[in-house]
């Protein structure tokens, strides 16, 4: 028997083998990329590096918002040997079990995931990387420590950057940053920007300018071995990028001026805005009562203090200024006055008996023109010319003429950034509300109700409400004669400039030459006998303002004052609104006073004013 | 005319140049995977490829003398080559384990692995005593002896243990199947002694080599789809996957019988039908027997089945090793990660073990690509192929039979290795020839190579 033949099945199995081998190679090396991913899964690790946060500016070059090193202690269990937890326990100032629940607190912080083959469930946590044991400590703290950590393989101090706000102030305007959840890491509006332990504004400043604020994260590939240590730059370094911090932001704020009024508003509810008119940048943005933003620096302080300030009946955190939405009152009258002259209903001659039958009013002579209309915040003058421009008589009935009436008049309103969000760099605004036609068709139903039913809205009550943010811009905007910026308060960020958004002027539907009389009128109710805030008088600047004393069904009245100084190229326009705290006069605009001098004289001479205002509890309850 | 003197005159060149660029080869990838900075030197003792250096300096020295020795020694001194062999098998039984094995003999700081070296005496002491029993092939003595030579090692080495190597000593069945051997004389004892059979020969012992492969493939599928269950596109049917193989049996035995009765006479039908009805009970039984047995196996053999055959996937547990090699032979891409540039596998990275030994085709693959690989295939194909060559061209079966040995055992540590770093064939620990770091096996398969290239080379000298 030859068997020769048989040489064939051996060689075909060892071509086949050959065959079957090149071709699976083709599929894993050349097709099939499953290997190629796996592989950077294992070996290649990216590193991101967080530059430092941004440092802010005040409008003089103080820094308001700088960064400060903490330290945090950095375990890895790998490289522990023998450790001794009494001893490293006492070192931290804590008990062994403390030490001891931490060790599996971090583990089990880590989560875990379902190995469905083995069913069994795997720890994510790895014995080879470092996880923090101590978070945040400051240089005192862990200058206790780091002496003694060479007793202790496998801890070590690592560096990490965290806000620091030299003046206390400002909290709800610069805002906080706080470690971001793991929500915001998933979140698609992020483009998964955030990692685990990543900071993030949360409120104000910080919030609004995250994406200049946190500057630019670097990258490093790095290959890593099995046991984790860093082997090489990937690709020599060809795809990494560097950390860049963001540059220096300067915001418009007068951080001394912020500081003063926070002292003025103490153990007072309410708000301070100061706006600079020629540019709208915001000076300062008191929000009473507020609190020290270095109380919410790092996980420990958030997590010891924000429940307490969140539950504060005071509500700290509400940003007053821009969120409360309050009837403005007298103030009202001013708007009231330039949409009469503009729409021709009254001249600046037009007198108004004083008639207290349409309206309550106090006693004052006899308001013969728009000048002393203002002066005297007369109501029935402001009845009766708020009812011209309502009531036009251009339709047949009253219903019907209203309705075109107040829809004119809602179209003034908004020119003045009044019921609506102002489009400002930061986030908790609320609108405020200009009711036009729609909103009393809802109440009353269409064509069933007039002036007479909504006459309150002339002197400011009623359905109108303000933010003290517009009513600041509203004083800014009777100081430029007509035009506003809109309020904002970053000047640049680094060599930027103003931003482009903040650089339109925005123009009322009212012309520029019937301000002058309202202002004189303004100058009036501070500077001459008669006018209702004789208590911001200041012989070395002239102020112009109106008062306002908001009428509260629950309690007592709000005061309230606006105000621009000096009369002739004015540098600051102001809004004081303090609740329960009754006449517009005799607590709003005094306070108004005593921040326009600081501002623009960098002093208050009359301390006795100063005393009087600091020293006052409004809080009213 | 030829001078009997010159012994490079009928040396096989090109096999000896396949393997000096495999040697060269697998040191440069030594180098380049065990690279140390600090040790920098090819010739640095201290690191593997220093070690490695000196292993094939060794082995081409053991090469020399191979050549120098007459080749007819080898013949006649098969049987004490062989026993020398088994005794250091058992000597190494008495070794310390290391790794749990005792497969490791110590010379001093060195050590050698007398398994390597087994697979010599066998060959040798195989080829010749086949080649003196030419005409008797089918004798049940034959059957005995031939496997007997097998199996004494085999069994040794089993007692250490090594699995890899006792799998590497099949491939002599390769070489029995090709000189004709039969295992009819046993088989037929078994068969013939039920009442009423009374066979002459079966396609089971003479064709063992292809019923091999049809067992292996059978038992592959029965181990797929026993678990699983099929309903024919019927709801609520679940038909177990196991009858779906016995019915996929049964089909191919009457494709089979359709085949055969259609090409045979009357009387070879009835013989047809009843080849038939043996073939399909003995692969239902066959399958049956695998599909319990895997179920009665320890969990981790059972395990490490169920990983080569994709049942499961667990590539950060029990399918480690042999993942992070695929995943270092995959990243290599069409080009390769290029020289040094093994991110997985190099010993630093140490992401892939045993990456200078056992999975070394790992680190070559991640550096040179694609391109690197088909080459590194082709070259020990080509190898195979030079060694299958020669070993038809010999006049002598003594040459023929040893020539096959080489060829096969150089097989199955190719087709192993290779197949254990693509994914085609469980985690065994066996060496890529001429390639892998280590001694043992360096001088062990440069033996086996010099011997052949020896033996070849005096194959006119068998006509004097």
């Amino acid at each position: 028997m030859n068997f020769d033949s048989r040489r064939i099945v051996i060689i075909t199995f060892i071509t086949t083998i050959g065959v079957i081998y090149g071709f699976r190679l083709f599929y894993m090396q050349v097709i099939d990329d499953t290997w190629t991913l796996e592989a950077q899964r294992i070996a290649e690790k990216r590193h991101q590096i967080t530059p430092p946060r941004g440092v802010i500016f005040d409008r003089n070059g103080k820094m308001v918002v700088s960064n400060e090193t903490y330290y945090n202690l950095m375990m890895q269990e790998s490289e522990i040997t023998n450790l001794d937890t009494a001893a490293f326990a006492k070192l931290i100032g804590w008990t062994p079990k403390e030490v001891r629940a931490r060790f599996i607190e971090i583990r089990e912080g880590e989560g875990t995931y379902y190995n469905k083959n083995q069913d069994r469930t795997t720890s994510n946590y790895q014995s080879v990387r470092a996880y923090p044991f101590l978070k945040e400590l400051t240089l005192d703290e862990i200058a206790n420590i780091a002496p003694h950590l060479d007793k202790f393989p496998g801890f070590r101090e690592e560096p990490t950057s965290m806000r620091k706000y030299p003046y206390k102030s400002g909290a709800n305007i610069l805002g906080y940053i706080a470690e971001v959840n793991k929500e915001d890491i998933v979140d698609t509006a992020y483009h998964n920007y955030y990692r685990s332990g990543d900071n993030m504004g949360r409120a104000g400043i910080e919030r609004y300018y995250e994406q200049t604020l946190r500057g630019q994260k670097g990258v490093k590939y790095i290959v890593t071995s099995a046991l984790n240590n860093a082997l090489e730059s990937f690709a020599g370094g060809k795809y990494d990028t560097t950390a860049l911090q963001s540059p220096a932001m300067k915001l418009g704020l007068d951080i001394e001026l912020q500081a003063y009024g926070e002292k003025l508003m103490q153990n007072k509810k309410g708000c301070i805005v100061a706006v600079e008119p020629s540019t709208g940048e915001v000076l300062s943005m008191i929000s009473a009562p507020s609190y020290d933003p270095n109380l919410l620096v790092g996980k420990r302080n958030i997590k010891q203090n924000y429940p307490a300030l969140l539950l504060d009946e005071g509500r700290p955190l509400f940003p007053r200024p821009l969120a409360s939405e309050y009837p403005p009152g007298s103030i009202f009258k001013l708007v009231q006055s330039l949409i009469a002259l503009q729409e021709g209903v009254i001249d600046v001659n037009t007198g108004f008996p004083c008639n207290k039958s349409l309206v309550g009013c106090h006693n004052h002579g006899y308001p013969s023109d728009i000048m002393k209309a203002v002066q005297f915040s007369c109501n029935p003058y402001y009845y009766q010319a708020v009812r011209k421009i309502i009531q036009q008589g251009k339709k047949k009935t009253a219903f019907a003429d209203a309705e075109v009436g107040l829809n004119i008049w809602a179209e003034y309103m908004y020119s003045f950034g009044l019921g609506q969000k102002l489009p400002s760099d930061i986030t908790g605004q609320r609108p405020g509300r200009i009711p036009d036609s729609k909103y009393y068709d809802k109440w009353y139903g269409h064509h069933q109700w007039a002036f007479s039913t909504i006459r309150s809205v002339s002197i400011g009550q009623g359905e109108v409400t303000m933010t003290p943010l517009q009513m600041a811009n509203l004083a800014a905007i009777i100081a430029n004669k007509g035009w506003f910026y809109t309020p904002h308060f970053v000047k640049s960020v680094g060599n930027s400039g103003t931003l482009p958004e903040f650089r339109k002027k925005n123009y009322t539907m009212v012309d520029a030459k019937y301000y002058p009389p309202i202002i004189e009128g303004m100058r009036r109710v501070v500077n001459e006998s008669g006018g209702t805030a004789i208590m911001a008088r200041n012989s070395e600047i002239i102020t112009c303002g109106k008062t306002g004393t908001v009428q509260n069904p629950h309690g007592q009245d709000h005061s309230v004052f606006i105000a621009f100084a000096p009369l002739n190229n004015p540098k600051i326009a102001i809004a004081v609104f303090i609740e329960n705290a009754g006449f517009g006069g005799t607590w709003s605009a005094p306070t108004a006073s005593l921040m326009i001098e600081k501002y623009l004289n960098r002093a208050v001479k009359d301390l006795a004013k100063e005393k009087r205002i600091m020293d006052a509890h409004l809080s009213g309850l | 005319m030829r001078k009997k003197n010159d012994i490079t005159q009928d040396i096989d060149w090109p096999l000896l140049v396949c393997y000096l660029v495999l040697v060269t080869m697998g040191l440069t990838t030594v180098y380049s995977t065990a690279f140390n900075s600090e040790h920098s030197s090819l010739f640095d003792m201290a690191m593997p490829y220093g070690k490695q250096v000196m292993w094939i300096g060794v082995s081409l020295f053991l090469g020399l003398l191979v050549f120098l020795i007459d080749s007819s020694i080898y013949r006649k001194f098969a049987l004490p080559i062989y026993g020398v062999t088994l005794a250091l098998l058992v000597i190494v039984l008495f070794m310390p384990a290391i790794n749990g094995a005792h497969a490791w003999l110590g010379f001093g700081g060195f050590g050698i692995q007398p398994a390597e070296f087994a697979k010599i005496g066998t060959a040798l002491l195989l080829s010749s005593y086949l080649s003196t029993v030419s005409m008797h092939l089918q004798t049940m003595k034959t059957v005995l002896i031939s496997n007997t030579i097998i199996l004494v090692p085999v069994v040794l080495i089993m007692l250490q243990p090594d699995a890899g190597t006792v799998v590497v000593f099949t491939s002599f069945l390769f070489v029995l199947y090709r000189e004709g051997l039969s295992y009819d004389p046993l088989i037929l004892k078994i068969t013939n002694a039920f009442p009423g059979i009374r066979f002459k020969q079966t396609w089971l012992g003479t064709h063992f080599i292809p019923i091999m492969f049809y067992v292996v493939f059978l038992c592959i599928v029965t181990l797929l789809i026993s678990k699983t269950t099929f309903g024919l596109f019927i709801p609520g049917l679940h038909i177990p996957g196991l009858v779906g193989v016995i019915i996929a049996i049964a089909a191919l035995g009457g494709i089979v019988y359709w085949l055969l009765s259609r090409m045979s006479s009357k009387r070879e039908k009835k013989r047809a039908f009843i080849v038939v009805i043996i073939g399909f009970l003995l692969s239902t039984f066959m399958s049956l027997s695998v599909s319990f047995l895997f179920n009665g196996l320890a969990p981790h053999q059972k395990s490490r089945i169920e990983l080569v055959l994709g049942m499961v996937e667990d590539k950060d547990g029990e399918d480690y090793n042999r993942f992070r090699a695929m995943a270092a032979v995959g990243s290599g891409g069409f080009a390769g990660k290029g020289y040094k540039g093994a991110s997985l596998s190099s010993v630093r990275a140490n992401h892939v073990p045993e990456s200078e030994t056992d999975f070394i085709f790992s680190p070559f693959a991640e550096e040179w690509g694609f391109i690197g690989s088909v080459i590194l295939i082709a070259v020990y194909l080509f190898m195979l192929f030079r060694i299958l060559l020669i070993a038809e061209r010999q006049r002598n079966r003594y040459y023929r039979i040893y020539a096959y040995s080489v060829g096969m055992i150089l097989f199955y540590h190719f087709a192993i290795n290779i197949g254990m770093n693509i994914g085609f064939v469980p985690v065994i620990g066996i060496p890529l020839p001429f390639f892998s770091y280590g001694g043992s096996s360096m001088m062990s398969f440069s033996i086996l190579l010099f011997v052949l290239l020896k033996l070849d080379s005096q194959r006119r000298d068998m006509l004097y």
